[in-house]
């Protein structure tokens, strides 16, 4: 659903709000939602992020969602999320509607893993499980969860970007991405619920193993086909994902009760494979050790004959 | 709120002006979208000519959509119109409160409650959508991928609380003369039904003019089943079977 405007900012560019009338230097392009784009602005020596968009109520009914999550206080933070909200007469003459929120440094999930190695996976999850029980906490549903939409910074702490797709529970998710959405792997309605966020959850968890083969089985598949079985038969077949088998199909059939209990069995999961790591001990090396043992045998008994 | 979603792939070229149908829906409170669905190539100049302008005349929005991206296009359409149609109701109200004329004349602050009102509006109130599909004989190799975003638009308005139901018309009718038949009466659940339009009986002529006013008799039907000839629907329920 890209309701995007064509135009570009360029690097310099000065924002001045309508209405109040604060200042912002364009920086660069750091991504784009359905409602808009997101750009490093710069004020006051301060890091910002800028989302612009074309219509004034797509873009407001996301910074009402923003709002409601600010004012629950589900998400503990020092600093406001939201910093302004304002408009832009651009060069076109056509007014643009824009808020100001926190720039949050990190890369999009798949950058960093690709960069920082598969071995941070299981943190990086679990950190996205406790910022989805958040949300679920004041009844949101995330929505449009997805490798883009995920941010990790240093040591694996993750923040969630563009809400546009925030919807709460009980009502039509407002936007969504077909290969993660229920929908369309005939898994469920497209009602805003805990259950939607995980299996979108499930869906990553393939796409960051091993997003080409994904794409293979959601383009070979006749739309009445699509289940959550072939998603679980695909997870089977990455050797990485089997220990996480019973995990997936559990988000994927929707039978995990809430995030809480989905973030327990992680746990559980990470444990186990952080456990058994340590414990399977290769072959070869096993050997080496009874061959060491021995040597040491016949050495001691060797000394003790020679120093008798 | 009622709708007619067209999803054509080309010009008309029998009966009555789209156009002036269009506008005939419009004055009955029925917005028109129109989806001009390309496989390869575009629609000519004529062709997206013609699209746009039955939507303007419908009060609706249009665009030229690729089969790929079918579903999502029928779906940003229809959500758009929902907002389209709210958003005039909710400038009137706008006018005598609050003095602007528009959304975007209010300060931020302001706009907040008036959205949230707009948002609720969207999604509760109830929604009518009758698909009007072309299924001439060029339309023969897309209709799959129109069969597809049906699916996926009935299971999105699933999802609203507010009651929505669909249903489905394809033109040109059968041999006998018919501009327009009726393949699914007003539902709220396409779970079951194993095809939508019939793959047989593709004639050349494209009489989207008359097929829209028939949509718009629908609408106005109390009684649904009435403008179904139950010969000629049995007729085609016999070719449903694949």
């Amino acid at each position: 659903m890209t309701t995007s405007f064509d135009w570009r900012l360029p690097r310099g560019t000065v924002i001045r709000g309508k209405w109040k009338r604060s200042s912002y230097r364009v920086e660069r392009l750091l991504g784009e939602g359905a409602n808009g784009k997101v750009y490093l602005v710069e004020r006051q020596r301060a890091w910002y992020a800028m989302k612009i968009g074309a219509d004034a109520v797509d873009l407001q009914s996301e910074i009402n969602v923003l709002q409601a999550i600010a004012n629950a206080k589900l998400v503990s933070r020092s600093e406001p999320y939201l910093v302004e909200v304002d408009d832009y007469s651009g060069t076109d003459g056509k007014e643009y509607p824009f808020y100001v929120m926190r720039y949050i440094r990190g890369a999009t999930l798949s950058d960093f893993l690709s960069k920082r190695g598969m071995e941070w996976f299981p943190v990086a999850g679990y950190s996205l499980l406790v910022k989805l029980s958040e949300l679920h906490a004041g009844r949101w549903t995330f929505g449009d969860l997805k490798a883009e939409n995920v941010l990790v910074s240093d040591y694996g702490r993750v923040e969630l970007v563009d809400y546009g797709g925030v919807t709460a529970f009980g009502k039509s998710v407002r936007q969504f991405t077909e290969i993660y959405d229920r929908g369309y792997w005939n898994a469920g309605s497209r009602s805003a619920d805990a259950g939607y966020d995980l299996f979108s959850f499930g869906v990553l968890c393939i796409q960051v193993y091993d997003a080409r083969r994904l794409a293979a089985l959601a383009g070979s598949l006749l739309p009445q086909n699509r289940s959550p079985e072939e998603l679980l038969k695909l997870a089977q077949s990455i050797p990485a994902l089997r220990p996480l088998g019973d995990w997936l199909a559990k988000a994927l059939r929707g039978t995990f009760s809430n995030v809480e209990e989905a973030a327990r069995e992680w746990q559980q999961w990470q444990r186990r494979t952080s456990g058994r790591s340590s414990s399977v001990v290769p072959r070869w090396m096993k050997g080496l050790f009874v061959a060491s043992a021995a040597l040491l045998a016949t050495t001691i008994y060797w000394l003790l004959r020679t120093g008798a | 709120m009622k709708q007619i979603l067209l999803i054509t792939d080309g010009c008309s070229n029998v009966g009555v002006s789209p156009v002036v149908a269009a506008a005939q829906a419009h004055a009955e409170g029925i917005a028109v979208n129109v989806v001009g669905v390309l496989d390869q190539g575009d629609l000519g100049e004529f062709g997206s000519a013609e699209i746009e302008e039955i939507a303007r005349a419908g009060g609706g929005l249009s665009r030229l959509a690729h089969t790929r991206q079918l579903s999502q296009t029928v779906q940003m359409l229809t959500r758009k119109t929902v907002v389209q149609t709210i958003q005039h109701a909710v400038h009137r109200e706008l006018k005598q409160v609050l003095g602007a004329s528009s959304i975007e004349e209010l300060p931020p602050e302001k706009r907040g409650e008036v959205v949230r009102v707009m948002d609720e509006l969207s999604e509760t109130s109830k929604l009518r959508v009758a698909l009007l599909i072309d299924a001439s004989a060029s339309m023969k190799p897309k209709l799959a991928a129109v069969e597809e975003a049906i699916r996926d638009l009935a299971l999105s308005l699933q999802a609203r609380q507010g009651r929505s139901e669909i249903a489905v018309f394809h033109f040109p009718g059968s041999a006998h003369g018919d501009e327009c038949l009726l393949d699914l009466d007003w539902t709220t659940d396409v779970r079951g039904v194993h095809q939508f339009l019939p793959r047989l009986q593709m004639r050349g002529t494209t009489p989207t003019g008359p097929a829209i006013l028939r949509v718009v008799d629908h609408f106005r039907a109390p009684a649904p089943r009435s403008y179904r000839n139950p010969d000629e629907t049995d007729g085609q329920m016999s070719d449903y079977v694949v």
